[in-house]
């Protein structure tokens, strides 16, 4: 009895080549992409090498290695914690109403006197 | 989304969805060396065999990119940035094939039990397939091929791969040993990064 259908189409053989060979694109070590690199000349440590000719995305991906972006995440980090500062501030002044009638006394403004 | 996002480095306070998601993206891209960007074009090459002519490799690479940056596609826990890019690519070959073809991208193999015997595996023609996908497909193959040719162990490997046998199947029908398969697949891979390497060049 068979146990296995397989499609025998060109365009099925050729996904399951591509499927295949990206596994091996994948796990490629740094070491076999200099290798290839050094078999055609080129030395993709050197800024500007033609290995990374054609590679548009690589100008999006050093702007987002930029100091340009991180200051700017930075920036909002820093808006965000100040938002949350003030939030967890504005939450603590109940509890100081909690305090002694002699604290308040001490503490609270005198509202009858026009400054 | 926490399981799919845990994975990547955090911005403490960045708590705002609209800037929590691009932001780790973007620290996710950071970790993508440039040693991986010339392994993500040998990819994009490979794949974009899989393509109407008019679809470039730079096209494929930049639309994975751009998915993975707006959030269309999020990366799963533990998954290379690479890997993760790389099954991108994959999809968006499958999603072209469906889309000029009106039907499912490759259905390689129907399981009618669970034994894996190739040996009785059945033929099953691909009734959706027309002449012009199989032309284009035949010639990619051939192309393929001839990057390989003078290694008979490589294309030996191949003609295996295109008849979806495992890497065990592969050794046994060829007669080869681990050793003799696992250095052939580094010539493979050597000659495929060679190919990326060169692409944008001319």
């Amino acid at each position: 009895m068979r146990t296995k259908l397989t499609l025998s189409t060109p365009a099925a053989a050729l996904g399951r080549i591509l499927d295949q060979l990206d596994r091996e694109l994948i796990e490629a070590s740094d070491e076999d992409v200099l290798e290839a690199a050094r078999d055609l000349g080129m030395n993709p440590m050197m800024k500007g090498s033609a290995a990374f000719l054609g590679l548009q995305c690589l100008s999006l991906a050093e702007f987002f290695d930029s100091d340009v972006l991180k200051s700017l995440l930075l920036e909002r980090a820093a808006q965000k914690a100040a938002a949350v500062q003030l939030i967890r501030a504005a939450s603590k002044q109940p509890n100081s109403l909690a305090k002694s009638t002699e604290t308040r006394a001490w503490t609270a403004p005198c509202r009858s006197k026009k400054r | 989304m926490r399981t799919a996002t845990a994975c990547m480095p955090q911005i403490p306070q960045l708590a705002d969805q609209r800037i929590l998601t691009p932001a780790q993206v973007a620290l996710a891209l950071n970790i993508i060396s440039r040693m991986d960007f010339l392994r993500l074009k040998a990819i994009a090459r490979l794949h974009a065999r899989g393509l109407p002519p008019d679809i470039g490799w730079d096209d494929l690479l930049q639309e994975a990119f751009t998915r993975a940056m707006v959030g269309t596609r999020r990366k799963p826990q533990g998954v290379a940035m690479v890997a993760f890019l790389a099954g991108i690519m994959r999809s968006l070959r499958a999603e072209h094939w469906r889309r000029a073809h009106g039907g499912p991208a490759s259905q390689e193999s129907l399981r009618i039990d669970h034994q894996r015997d190739l040996s009785r595996a059945a033929e099953l023609r691909d009734p959706g397939s027309d002449l012009e996908r199989a032309l284009l497909a035949r010639e990619q193959i051939e192309a393929i091929e001839q990057l390989f040719a003078g290694d008979p162990v490589a294309l030996g490997i191949i003609a295996g791969l295109a008849e979806g046998r495992s890497a065990a199947q592969i050794r046994t029908t060829m007669q080869i040993t681990k050793t003799d398969y696992d250095s052939a697949r580094k010539r493979m891979r050597r000659a495929l990064l060679r190919e990326g390497l060169t692409c944008g060049l001319n």
